[in-house]
């Protein structure tokens, strides 16, 4: 009875323990969603996002961070919150939408652009470099006449014709 | 010896308008005696310029406060070590220091070059005198460092303490090495423009010199985020800043124009191309210097005093036009035969290379300068930081990753399936080998790891195509010489130092990826508040806290040091010191990390804060591949040296083949 007792017991300890852990993984995770997200607003003005800096100012928004999560407010929630006291400037990346999107997708419009004019010109190139090819290969092959014999042949062929 | 170090400043400037002015009479008047006296002023400056940074130095090591600049970046508990890199530690000092690195680039051009290109050199050095004065001209009338004190203080303010590190010795240094270097395929390129003589000539004199600038960058990057690793103390070495950014950018360019110029030189075709992107590296650099001395964009990197903005985006815009019109100019004399037989080709593969090597370049300068944008278009200003840098710039650099393997082995002219079949065969299953073992063992849930394991399969792609051709010429060699397979290796880079030093660069760029794909995705961190005896459990590793020691090191500054037993599988395999120094006169004391470095992981400690009972907050990092990272770095450095290498044997086959397109142009001209 005693040992079953312990063994009831142990596997509740391991699923509080297991429960427990994952609860304190996705907490970390969702600060590190924070973190990343958004820029440490020291008063050194240090420019680093949240997660890479280590200042004194840093450290306390973390934990007011772990508080509010704490508390029940989503990381959407959180940098809404964010935005409204510091502004968008708070944020580490550009939003997706408006203008900003811009900065996302002109990058790759340049790159698809510069494909496209490569491609292009590849195929221009390579077109220049096969009517060469051809032209050398049709020199190489016609015999070179001087026109002046070219001429007085064809008036020999004319005169055997007629 | 101060009056003297800002007279001479002040010489310095006259001589270097003189030797404009008279090389530019020289030229146009075909006056050789203005030539030789011009001749002279690139050595008077650069020795100017010395003396100058000697009184700067003596009075850093002299303790003289006189100095606003010596007052503002040292004091008399300063190491002498760091004293002597306090002369590049703020705007003024690091100014002249540039100078100081560009008159002696220009010095040993000078001597290099005065005897064997006399037709482009008086244009060369015209060009150079041109970017001296600049810095001249700042340096005399807009940032003195010879500024002084009416009434010199007793001690100085100190030099900032995330500037007392080993690798900010040596980062500075080597980053403007690279930078200024630019300037001499610059003004040849220019040089060239200018006289008209755009034949292959200009690419001769500079490739080496291109090399060597863009050895340094990439060393001084490096070297950067080392600093960054060991000393800001977030567990990271790269933060997309603005101003690490206006380093990377030049180095872009200058590796597409490195590529790119083997085309011209086997094929004579992209001229223009060549041509622009040689003076579009320069440009970046220039960009680069006015983002980190304009105070335009924040970063931790930018100078106090970022007073210099107008200036340079002055420069910038002289320079950017200038380089315009010169090439529309000569779009005529630079126009080349430009033909491809196939997209399958090496020549296509180059230019897939230039396009996505321009293609991060252009993320990274739209990411840097958008903030800018933003505000002039909505009045907003936003952040642009490393969540949009790692997804922009991480699809586009693994097709450069793609593009490293397939470059050197596919074949010029035109591939064949069976050649294609023939050089990729083996790589391409090894890749697929790598993926269907990494597949069960790598974590593939999130974005940056799927990423990763891309780029793993990608490393191992390229990695067996470089080592595939080193071991088909070491092969070839055997069969002829006879000598043990490594001997062959090594004769066979020898003997082709250009191609192969560059597959060594290839391999120190794929274990860069490695490293950076490994240590973004697989890290781990914790951070705990412990007592004494406490620990933290990550991964395999228990990490106790043992004791806490405060050391008064000098009158100024006192450690705080940590003592950390680091045990993995219960075995101790590390006694791991990270401290907290605090410095008299300054707000944050400094984190110094501690690191215990191996080939699979580094476990990275912090000491975060302390408490009077002597509890500590310990962040523990466990970043994996880190060390490659490190070691990629000096493999591309031994790769550089093997490729700047003075080659007789490429030399004699240059001679052999302008010797052949003499005999080929003999009947043309009869």
């Amino acid at each position: 009875m005693m040992k079953k007792h312990s063994t009831l017991l142990g596997i509740l300890l391991a699923m509080f323990l297991l429960v427990g852990s994952a609860a304190l993984s996705q907490a970390a995770a969702l600060l590190a969603d924070l973190e990343n997200a958004l820029m440490c607003k020291c008063e050194d003005k240090c420019g680093k996002v949240l997660i890479n800096c280590t200042c004194a100012t840093s450290d306390k928004t973390r934990a007011e961070f772990t508080k509010l999560l704490d508390s029940g407010l989503t990381v959407d929630q959180i940098i809404a919150d964010q935005v409204t006291k510091h502004g968008e400037t708070v944020l580490s990346a550009p939003t997706k939408n408006g203008f900003n999107l811009t900065a996302w997708v002109t990058p790759f419009v340049a790159l698809l652009a510069g494909g496209f004019g490569l491609g292009k010109i590849i195929e221009a190139w390579k077109r220049k470099g096969s009517s060469d090819n051809q032209q050398v290969e049709a020199e190489e092959t016609a015999t070179p006449i001087p026109s002046k014999y070219s001429d007085r042949l064809r008036e020999e062929l004319d005169k055997i014709e007629s | 010896m101060n009056d003297i170090g800002e007279f001479i400043l002040l010489v310095a400037l006259a001589t270097a308008l003189y030797g404009v002015v008279s090389y530019v009479m020289a030229i146009n008047g075909n006056r050789i005696d203005l030539y030789l006296s011009a001749d002279k002023t690139p050595v008077i400056v650069w020795g100017c310029v010395v003396i100058a940074s000697i009184a700067l130095w003596r009075a850093f090591l002299t303790d003289d406060f006189s100095l606003q600049y010596v007052w503002a970046y040292s004091n008399r508990e300063l190491d002498t070590f760091y004293k002597v890199s306090s002369f590049w530690g703020g705007q003024k000092g690091s100014l002249l220091f540039w100078t100081l690195i560009l008159t002696t680039y220009m010095t040993v051009v000078y001597f290099q070059n005065r005897k064997k290109n006399i037709r482009v050199m008086p244009y060369a050095m015209t060009i150079m005198l041109l970017i001296v004065i600049f810095f001249l001209f700042l340096l005399n009338f807009s940032t003195n460092p010879f500024e002084r004190i009416p009434l010199p203080p007793e001690d100085g303010r100190g030099l900032n303490p995330l500037l007392q590190n080993y690798w900010m010795v040596i980062h500075p240094p080597t980053l403007y090495l690279g930078y200024v270097g630019f300037t001499v395929p610059f003004a040849f390129a220019m040089a060239a423009l200018i006289s008209k003589n755009l034949d292959d000539g200009w690419i001769r004199l500079t490739r080496k010199w291109t090399l060597l600038a863009w050895f340094f960058l990439c060393m001084g990057n490096l070297f950067g985020a080392s600093w960054a690793y060991v000393e800001l103390g977030w567990g990271g070495y790269w933060a997309w800043d603005p101003v690490e950014n206006a380093a990377f950018m030049p180095l872009l360019v200058a590796t597409a124009f490195l590529h790119s110029i083997q085309i011209q030189e086997k094929k004579d075709m992209m001229k223009v191309w060549n041509m622009s992107l040689v003076l579009l590296t320069f440009v970046m650099t220039i960009f680069g210097t006015f983002i980190t001395r304009s105070g335009l964009i924040q970063s931790v990197h930018t100078f106090d005093e970022a007073t210099l903005g107008y200036y340079f985006l002055g420069f910038l815009g002289v320079i950017i036009s200038i380089c315009v019109t010169m090439i529309i100019l000569r779009l005529p004399l630079l126009k080349s035969k430009n033909e491809l037989d196939s997209f399958l080709s090496r020549e296509s593969s180059f230019l897939f290379n230039n396009l996505v090597l321009l293609g991060i370049g252009f993320a990274t300068f739209w990411g840097t300068i958008f903030p800018i944008i933003s505000e002039a278009v909505r009045g907003v200003k936003i952040t642009v930081g490393p969540p949009f840098y790692n997804q922009v710039n991480v699809p586009i650099g693994l097709v450069l990753l793609a593009l490293i393997g397939i470059g050197p082995v596919i074949a010029w002219k035109r591939a064949t399936w069976s050649n294609l079949k023939k050089n990729f065969l083996m790589p391409v299953a090894a890749a697929l080998i790598a993926a269907a073992v990494l597949f069960p063992i790598v974590p593939l849930k999130e974005r940056a790891e799927i990423f990763t394991y891309i780029t793993f399969i990608l490393c191992v792609f390229v990695m067996t195509c470089i080592l595939k051709e080193f071991f088909k010429g070491a092969l070839a060699r055997r069969e002829q010489h006879g000598g043990t397979f490594i001997g062959e290796v090594a004769s066979l880079t020898w003997h082709n130092k250009r191609r192969y030093g560059g597959y060594i660069v290839h391999i120190g760029v794929v274990l860069i990826f490695a490293g950076i794909a490994g240590s973004q995705a697989y890290g781990v961190h914790d951070q705990r508040h412990l007592k004494i005896g406490e620990s933290i459990k990550l991964r395999n590793y228990t990490i106790t806290y043992e004791k806490l020691n405060a050391v008064e090191a000098t009158s100024v500054k006192t450690r705080v040091i940590a003592q950390i037993g680091v045990y993995r599988d219960n075995q101790r395999v590390w006694t791991g010191r990270p401290e907290k120094e605090f410095y008299k006169g300054q707000n944050q004391p400094v984190s110094e990390v501690d690191v215990l470095s191996t080939i699979v992981e580094d476990v990275y400690l912090i000491l975060a804060d302390f408490r009077e009972d002597e509890s500590a907050t310990i962040k523990v990092y466990i970043n994996p591949m880190v060390s490659w990272l490190w070691t990629g770095g000096w493999v591309i450095a031994f790769g550089t040296m093997v490729c700047m290498w003075p080659d007789r044997l490429e030399q004699r086959r240059r001679l052999s083949r302008m010797k052949k397109q003499e005999a080929l142009f003999a009947p043309a001209q009869e």
